[in-house]
């Protein structure tokens, strides 16, 4: 049961660099999703011997939330902005992923500090911590709204992991509560950007300096 | 009958107002629809309070999964003042776009629906006992609120939706790690499966909890729902926010929903504070945020020439001023949930003057706007005494509050902490009197007819001022004995 768990979480990290790599928008949105769809298979992968309807079914919710509906709602959002499909970062690719490495270093180390975490597999807390690194990291460090919500998303994918990581059990209405609420925040977030876009025909964060003070 | 039953009721009912108002035949009904369904929603959580106040327990339901105790009945109670008197502000603040047709009636069906859900997402904060539920709730308190704030769709407006959804979206992302954390802290505490995230089992086994996964539970928590709640440093969304959102909504902002979020971590201060040799640490964290939240809020509030920022600021200073209250505990406690009342009650009162000034002088720009009182009797005068209000003038309820927790915190010792709060105090009162004298004794230009208002409008500003300036000089005993049930969930010795 081990090596499913663990290539998936080594796919996680991998699509974590290349994300941080890309400076297109839209391979950023496919690898966002294909990192949310190893978190859907996490859980599943995780319990093989007894394998639950519960566990099955909110895997599958994700698998079809992150890896479909999400990338559609993304992909909408830049075809009706019409922007170069750059990703226009204030760090550049290169320093983007060396910053990845220093967070997978950083990831190993709070890892190691923490051992009251409960023992479970090596590499899940450690995922997790990288890929919460990597989502907080793009959001402050790439310029337009649209990459903000995939740093958002992974975001919400290194916490989906830490989640197992420290193996608890969330009741499954508090668990379709938060993948509503996730749902609803990108769906949000599609509008938000596309009347940001037609009011200033641009959806450059950084344009969005008026107010000060 | 288990009078239980009210709970859900309390949820349901502006949930199902959030659907009807969709359904709005005129721009007109709309708006008269927020003012009763608001009452009637707001009637229901009062209902639901007193219930809870009159049993000597908590008010369970729906498998002990909503619960409401001192506490939380106090912070539906306040929230149902705002929301009743921005309910009914909200219809003479938009009465004047209806009748010029610039509130279309989509806009106006969705800002119905939005008002009321987000009313509906507050409830559930207050009334569920599941810690990941409470996170439910703040998370769509933030979603539903977005779109309030841009309704007129300024380009400012839009801005400001942006800095608010993306922060707070990230910072209640935290707030959930925190939970996940404080959730597992209790493996091998008798706590087991779904009541892992329910806050009275987790109160009861609080001895036996994980001491580091409950204090990283609890730092997470305190940055994530902090930043919601606007305490410096992770404040920055809310000046914008609150500046650029309608008068009404500004009102719910600054008066509850800020609150909203504090409340949560008020939930889990007792039980970090129960482990065992602990007592203090979670305390010391809270006087920290609310320290660096006052003085950041005064200097701000020195430069500020906007109205709007200027209340919103000073709702950074008051929630610092609450936060610090709590870490200072005791009598702290008491005086801080107090000061919620009264911060909340001042602050909409503020809000509803500033966007009713704000449409007869056409500006927000405090250098532009002179003479207030001529240029409506009500929302002139109720500027100046809200003002009053907020920068702790004597006779005023905030002023007794704020006294209170300088008493607590000299009492016990901690004379640093009361001249930091005593200069962030005075840099406000000093800084926001300039702004008060120039805007309302500066003489106007030209004459000007002035606003006549509604015996509403001079209700839902003089009632609320009168009663603090009552509350500033004689607590009801009942109300004080409130305080204090609902205090002593806070713990800390007294």
């Amino acid at each position: 049961m081990t090596l499913p768990v663990d290539t998936i979480l080594v796919i996680v990290i991998l699509t974590g660099f290349l994300i941080l790599g890309t400076a297109r928008l839209i391979t950023a949105i496919r690898l966002s999703a294909i990192q949310g769809v190893c978190i859907g298979l996490l859980p599943v992968a995780a319990s093989a011997e007894g394998t639950s309807v519960r566990v099955v079914l909110l895997g599958l919710a994700i698998v079809a939330l992150k890896g479909v509906v999400f990338p559609r709602l993304l992909r909408r959002a830049i075809r009706e902005s019409r922007t170069s499909g750059e990703m226009q970062p204030y760090v550049g690719t290169t320093a983007s992923v060396i910053t990845g490495i220093l967070a997978l270093i950083a990831a190993f180390w709070i890892d190691a500090r923490m051992d009251f975490l409960p023992d479970t597999h090596s590499l899940v807390a450690p995922a997790a911590f990288f890929t919460i690194i990597t989502g907080l990291f793009l959001i402050v460090a790439r310029k337009l709204a649209i990459t903000q919500v995939i740093g958002y998303l992974v975001l919400e994918n290194g916490i989906y992991v830490f989640g197992l990581a420290i193996a608890m059990e969330v009741p499954v209405i508090v668990e379709l509560g938060v993948l509503l609420d996730m749902f609803v925040a990108v769906f949000v977030m599609g509008i938000a950007i596309f009347r940001i876009n037609r009011e200033f025909n641009h959806m450059d964060s950084d344009q969005l300096r008026n107010l000060k003070g | 009958m288990n009078p239980g039953w009210i709970l859900p009721l309390v949820l349901l009912l502006p949930a199902l107002f959030a659907g009807a108002g969709l359904l709005a035949p005129s721009q007109r009904a709309a708006l008269r629809f927020i003012t009763f369904g608001t009452l009637a929603s707001a009637a229901a959580a009062v209902a639901a309070a007193a219930i809870a106040l009159s049993r000597a327990g908590e008010l369970t339901a729906l498998g002990a999964w909503l619960m409401v105790d001192a506490l939380s009945a106090y912070h539906l109670l306040v929230m149902a003042v705002v929301f009743a008197l921005s309910g009914l502000y909200a219809r003479s603040y938009f009465a004047h776009d209806a009748e010029s047709g610039e509130l279309s009636l989509r806009t106006a069906r969705r800002f119905t629906a939005l008002w009321f859900a987000s009313m509906a997402a507050m409830h559930l904060v207050l009334v569920s006992n599941n810690l990941g539920l409470m996170w439910v709730g703040i998370e769509a308190t933030t979603l539903v609120t977005a779109f309030l704030i841009c309704i007129h769709g300024t380009p400012t407006s839009l801005e400001a939706m942006w800095k608010y959804l993306l922060m707070c979206s990230v910072g209640v992302a935290l707030a959930f790690m925190g939970t996940l954390l404080v959730a597992a802290s209790t493996h091998g505490s008798g706590v087991e499966g779904a009541s892992a995230l329910l806050w009275t089992e987790l109160r009861d086994a609080a001895a036996r909890l994980n001491p580091k996964l409950l204090k990283t539970g609890f730092l997470f928590l305190v940055v994530g729902y902090g930043t919601k709640a606007g305490l410096a440093p992770m404040h920055n969304w809310l000046p914008d926010a609150h500046s650029q959102a309608p008068a009404p909504v500004s009102a719910i902002f600054s008066g509850f929903l800020l609150n909203a979020a504090l409340y949560c971590v008020l939930r889990t201060l007792p039980l970090v504070e129960a482990l065992p040799g602990n007592a203090g640490w979670g305390r010391e964290i809270l006087i920290a945020f609310g320290l660096i939240s006052i003085l950041v809020a005064a200097v701000f509030i020195i430069a500020q020439h906007d109205l709007k920022r200027l209340l919103a600021y000073s709702s950074v200073e008051h929630l610092g001023i609450v936060a610090l209250g709590v870490g200072l505990g005791g009598l702290g406690n008491v005086a801080a949930l107090f000061h919620i009342l009264n911060n909340s009650v001042s602050k909409s009162v503020g809000f509803f003057c500033a966007g009713s000034i704000g449409h007869l002088a056409g500006t927000h720009d405090m250098r532009r706007i002179n003479r207030v009182t001529a240029l409506s009797r009500i929302w002139g005068v109720g500027l100046t005494g809200s003002l009053l209000a907020i920068i702790g003038a004597a006779p005023f309820a905030l002023f007794l509050s704020e006294f209170l927790i300088v008493y607590t915190a000299i009492q016990q010792g901690h004379t640093v902490i009361a001249a930091a709060l005593l200069a962030g105090l005075a840099l406000v009162f000093v800084g926001a009197l300039r702004h008060l004298i120039s805007i309302t004794w500066e003489p106007l230009e030209g004459p000007v007819e002035p606003h006549r208002g509604t015996l509403i409008e001079g209700a839902i500003v003089f009632v609320p001022l009168t009663a603090l300036l009552v509350l500033g000089v004689w607590v009801p005993a009942p109300f004080w004995s409130l305080l204090e049930r609902a205090a002593r969930i806070l713990g800390g010795a007294s």
